[in-house]
């Protein structure tokens, strides 16, 4: 029983509260116990759970206090990674304390959690309209404190119908006597204008004229804002170009200065003008300031709002000669960044930095991977064949695992010792597609010595194994066959490399792409090959090879069998016969593949072995013409060299093809026929038996020897088809052809291409037929390479201008364009505005005008994706309102439009101002029910 | 979007002590960024830059004792050196108002570090209050008005 006198253990525990004693357990206490738990985890578990269930039953508590301290532990914990979500609605009961303390905790808590949580911010806005106008009770300093939390507050919660009820009140207190809700204010609009565009194109005036306010920090806040927003849509702030540059000139303040020159690069994108008045500005004030950051901005400005042309040297050389001091300083940051913005000046002209290439060097050996990471982007700007073996020779030392890096090595600092650093597996990666890039840049202009380069490759076809990635893999195969097929020089030497890849078992298992274009190579330039039998012996050992290998390798084994029959020299029958035993054996294990195309070339291949050696059983002295005639006829028909990627298809297009004239007419037939007849009598009559097999080869070329035997085996179809045809009228003609259309549909065989397949299937015919000198001789002309060798690499380059201009059309290009794709994205996300853009989106956005608050008031809560999406549609929004006409130069039109909408505007306000008001009642009645809960 | 799009402080045992987000993130957006970034940024070396490239954007941190004083920004934001200046300015302003300051301190007294925090990066992280003293000024006002307020309701 409680007298009146003496108060009742509870009413002792609340009124304790206040000064820190709790009976509950306090945030003190919580993160005591915390503490105290940390070696455990098992422990910390528990005693997190039990702070979570006690926070539950707390919050709860009709007593404010014991409910601000839940939340305030609340707050604590979500950093354990507990959410508080649930407890949005007691956060706002806290926040609407009238009490300071616990406004202070219930907005923190707010701004950690209340994030596009709709119920609640509905019920908070009417809370935030009376706090923004809140009376105080003490004095003045309680009115603006308050002020100031609840602003700070609202600022990390604004959402579209929010930003919309309270932005009348923002403005009202823009106009405060205090600074400090001045900026406060200035800042909670920047919020609201990014949900809530209209109310910027409304004040425009208004808000800019913050930009002359007395105090520093309001302008400073303005100045921000309006760098902010101009991030967005730099249009509208174009106006305020004047004013800008006069404080540019005139405040002496770094901070702000920082944000002027950001706000001017942003500027400088849209109004191209500028750069005219800006750009000295920006050198005077390098070369005035002392500050770092001021200098780096000034950079900045200059690269990022493209105020340096391709040909401005000389403000060129004053940033990359302060890029280059940041990159010797000793600073770490200073040397990061400044790489990057290297590579934005890089990316501008690339002879800029041509001459710095020691700086890059060095930097390659920087202490930090991403430092490096970042200077091997430079690195195809900054190399030429003096530096370039030095470079990857720096670069393929950095394959051991670990790295010491002494820093006295770097900076002259003593004492100091080596720094060991770790190399990531991606640094790998990019280091060895750099190296490629930069070495096969500009058709190998830059390769000094091609030895040099095959030693190259091979070193990084073997470091690059452990690095398990097949981007590398395939780009690397790709530039052993271009080496192989650019440089007749080397083939020679080459393609022992090459041979030692190949057959190096680890690579085998590890790079199995690698394998692929080297058994091409290898079978393609056969004829260079020596030792051709230890070849073919080693490699027909090699098990479990990808199908996609074999694919290749059936080929390219019986290509280095032909070679070695044919390179002229004499071999004993017996010995031959070995090898080809080697060879039937090998195809017979691939003879039942599952993979069609590599059983379909063994069976082939097998067959004409089995040929192969049954001729070699009637021989005793010679090998058999099979061997010498046939199989290298199947072959070498032509050199094959490098042609631009596209050209064929190129020349199947541009090809006319006469699908009407018969190949053979019938007296040429006849003579034919009559030629072939007395060839064959001279030829031996071991090649007759042999015949057959030819068809089986015809999928791959045709040669000149060739072609004789294999007219009588293929021809016929066609040659029976050319003299019916010269014979038939062109009725007969066009039935036959509609037959034949009709057996073609019939057959299964066929693939049913319409009309487009079999004109290039006969265009591909008569490419190898022998024609083309007469229809395409500009192509063979100058793909014609097989002569060259002598010329060695001068001589290569000329012949290879055509592809020489493409690849410097896509060296740096690429490289921009990829940078691009990068920020391409985000640029799309921020709404960087293209003039295409804007003008597509300002069609829609006249309409979007008349009924907009529908949609915005329903769209944005809903939307909560991630933010960008949110924004992206308030920036589409922002920039279709100001990327309209009305804030453009010319102020004649200007002033028509805005009337126009705000016409318009006010409509929609009345709208939405009913709308608000029956919202507003309804949080009334919300409102007043948390309170009825609280008493 | 807005410049600084986090701030984490987290001690050199990989404790999260502070953290701070001026962007919408999911509640395992948050964890998992936690989790990978105190990994990332306690591994690297004293030497190293204080930048680190992470995700979309870059992070910048720095670090002061124990403490780590990690931000995520926002890639086209692009000064890193003014956000090292920021959270040199943030740690000025504690280390004043806390007299020295230390983890203990922001650990116990989280919520003054996040007052502080909110008073130096105005509005989503996109502006900085830079001078000090008004800092402190309206911290310790704050303060001073919370005991008064205490003392109201005692006396009451």
């Amino acid at each position: 029983m409680a007298s009146v006198y003496a108060p009742s253990a509870e009413d002792v525990v609340r009124r304790l509260r206040p000064f820190g004693m709790f009976f509950e357990t306090s945030l003190k206490d919580l993160i005591k116990s915390i503490r105290g738990a940390s070696d455990d985890p098992e422990q910390l578990q528990q005693v997190l759970g039990r702070a979570l269930a006690e926070c539950r039953e707390e919050v709860r508590s009709p007593d404010v206090e014991l409910k601000a301290n839940a939340v305030v532990k609340l707050a604590y914990l979500e950093m354990y990674g507990f959410d508080m979500a649930w407890a949005n609605f007691h956060i706002l009961e806290v926040m609407s304390s009238s009490k300071l303390q616990h406004k202070r905790i219930g907005y923190l808590a707010a701004s950690q959690s209340f994030y596009k949580d709709a119920d609640v911010l509905m019920l908070a806005t009417n809370l935030l309209k009376k706090d923004l106008r809140y009376e105080g009770r003490n004095d003045g300093r309680n009115d603006v404190l308050t002020m100031g939390v609840t602003l700070s507050g609202l600022s990390t919660m604004v959402t579209a119908p929010l930003a919309r009820d309270i932005c009348e009140d923002l403005f009202g207190m823009l106009s405060s006597s205090r600074p400090y809700i001045r900026k406060k204010a200035v800042a909670a609009l920047f919020k609201v204008f990014l949900q809530f565009p209209e109310a910027l194109r409304d004040h425009f005036d208004r808000f800019t004229a913050k930009l002359r306010d007395d105090d520093q920090s309001v302008v400073s806040a303005t100045v921000s804002v309006i760098c902010e927003l101009s991030k967005k849509n730099p249009r509208p702030f174009v106006v305020l170009s004047p004013l800008l540059y006069e404080m540019l000139l005139t405040i002496d303040n770094n901070w702000i200065i920082i944000r002027l020159l950001k706000l001017f690069t942003n500027l400088a994108q849209v109004e191209p003008k500028l750069r005219i008045k800006i750009l000295p500005k920006v050198l005077d004030l390098m070369e005035m300031t002392s500050a770092t950051s001021v200098i780096y901005e000034s950079i900045n400005c200059i690269v990022r709002g493209h105020m340096l042309d391709k040909d401005d040297d000389e403000a060129a050389a004053i940033c990359l000669q302060e890029l280059n001091k940041f990159c010797n300083s000793n600073d770490p940051n200073l040397r990061y960044i400044s790489v990057i913005l290297f590579y934005k000046v890089g990316k501008i002209n690339p002879h800029f930095i041509a001459k710095f290439d020691t700086l890059v060097i060095r930097l390659l050996k920087d202490v930090d991977v991403s430092i490096r990471s970042r200077a091997l982007e430079l690195l195809e700007g900054a190399t030429d064949e003096d530096n370039l073996a030095s470079v990857v020779q720096i670069l393929i030392q950095q394959f051991a695992d670990k790295d010491v890096v002494s820093a006295s090595n770097l900076f002259q600092q003593a004492g100091k010792a080596g720094v060991e650093i770790e190399i990531p597996v991606s640094y790998k990666v990019k280091m060895v597609s750099v190296i490629l890039k930069i070495c096969s840049s500009n058709n190998y202009a830059k390769i000094p010595d091609f030895d040099w380069f095959i030693a190259v490759l091979s070193d990084l076809c073997v470091v690059s194994q452990d690095l398990n990635n097949s981007t590398i893999g395939n780009q690397l195969a790709d530039e052993i066959r271009n080496v192989m097929v650019k440089v007749p020089d080397l083939r020679s030497k080459f393609i022992d490399t090459i041979v030692n890849l190949v057959l190096n078992p680890d690579l085998t298992q590890q790079m199995p792409m690698i394998l692929r274009e080297g058994y091409w190579c290898i079978g393609e330039y056969s004829s260079v090959l020596r030792n051709g039998d230890e070849f073919i012996k080693k490699s027909v050992k090699q098990h479990r090879v990808q199908p996609q290998v074999s694919q290749i390798m059936t080929q390219a084994l019986i290509k280095v069998f032909s070679s070695w029959c044919n390179d002229g020299t004499d071999k004993p029958i017996p010995y031959v016969k070995e090898i080809l035993g080697e060879l039937i054996g090998f195809y017979e294990s691939l003879s039942t593949s599952h993979w069609f195309e590599v059983q379909e070339r063994s069976v082939e291949f097998l067959e004409f072995c089995k040929l192969c050696d049954e001729s070699l059983e009637s021989e005793d002295h010679e090998l058999p013409l099979l061997i010498t005639e046939v199989l290298p006829g199947f072959f070498n028909a032509y050199d094959l060299n490098p042609i631009m990627a596209g050209t064929q298809s190129k020349i199947q297009k541009s090809l006319a093809i006469d699908l009407e004239t018969p190949f053979l007419s019938s007296e040429e037939l006849e003579n034919l026929l009559r030629e072939d007849a007395s060839r064959q009598d001279e030829a031996d009559s071991g090649l007759e038996s042999d015949l057959e097999l030819d068809s089986v080869s015809d999928s791959d070329s045709d040669d000149d020897g060739g072609a004789v035997p294999l007219s009588e085996q293929s021809m016929p179809i066609s040659i029976s088809g050319g003299t019916e045809n010269s014979e038939m009228s062109p009725e007969d003609r066009h039935s036959l052809q509609a037959k034949r259309r009709q057996d073609r549909m019939d057959n299964p065989f066929y693939l049913d291409a319409g009309d487009e397949s079999p004109k290039t299937k006969d265009g591909m015919l008569i490419n190898f037929d022998g024609e083309e000198t007469h229809v395409e001789p500009k192509s063979i002309g100058k793909l014609d390479l097989s002569t060259v060798s002598s010329g060695s690499l001068s001589r290569k380059k000329n012949k290879k201008k055509k592809k020489a201009q493409v690849l410097i059309e896509e060296g740096l290009p690429d490289l921009i364009q990829d940078t691009q794709d990068n920020r391409g994205s985000l640029d799309k996300e921020l709404g960087n505005p293209s003039s295409v853009n804007s003008s597509a989106i300002n069609l829609k956005t006249q309409s979007k005008l008349d009924d907009f608050d529908f949609s915005s008031s329903q769209v944005s809560p809903g939307v909560t994706n991630f933010g960008e999406t949110d924004d992206s549609a308030d920036i589409e929004k922002l920039r279709a309102k100001f990327a309209s006409p009305s804030f453009g130069h010319d102020q004649s039109p200007d002033d028509e439009v805005i009337v126009v909408k705000k016409k318009s505007k006010s409509k929609s306000k009345s709208k939405s101002k009913t709308k608000a008001k029956s919202k507003s009642k309804n949080s009334k009645i919300i409102s007043e029910e948390t309170q009825n809960s609280q008493v | 979007m807005v410049q600084i799009k986090y701030m984490l402080l987290i001690s050199r045992q990989g404790k999260i002590r502070l953290m701070r987000w001026f962007d919408a993130f999911t509640a395992t957006e948050k964890n998992k960024i936690c989790r990978e970034l105190s990994t990332t940024v306690l591994a690297r070396k004293l030497k190293m830059c204080n930048i680190v490239e992470y995700q979309d954007h870059k992070v910048v941190y720095r670090r002061y004792a124990s403490l780590y004083f990690v931000c995520g920004i926002s890639p086209e934001a692009s000064n890193e050196l003014l956000t090292l200046e920021i959270i040199h300015r943030y740690v000025e302003a504690m280390d004043s108002y806390f007299d020295n300051v230390c983890e203990l301190d922001i650990i116990f007294n989280f919520t003054k570090a996040y007052d502080i925090l909110n008073e130096v990066l105005i509005c989503d992280g996109s502006m900085t209050e830079t001078s000090k003293t008004s800092i402190l000024k309206t911290v310790a006002s704050m303060d001073a008005l919370e005991t008064s307020d205490n003392l109201d309701q005692v006396l009451s």
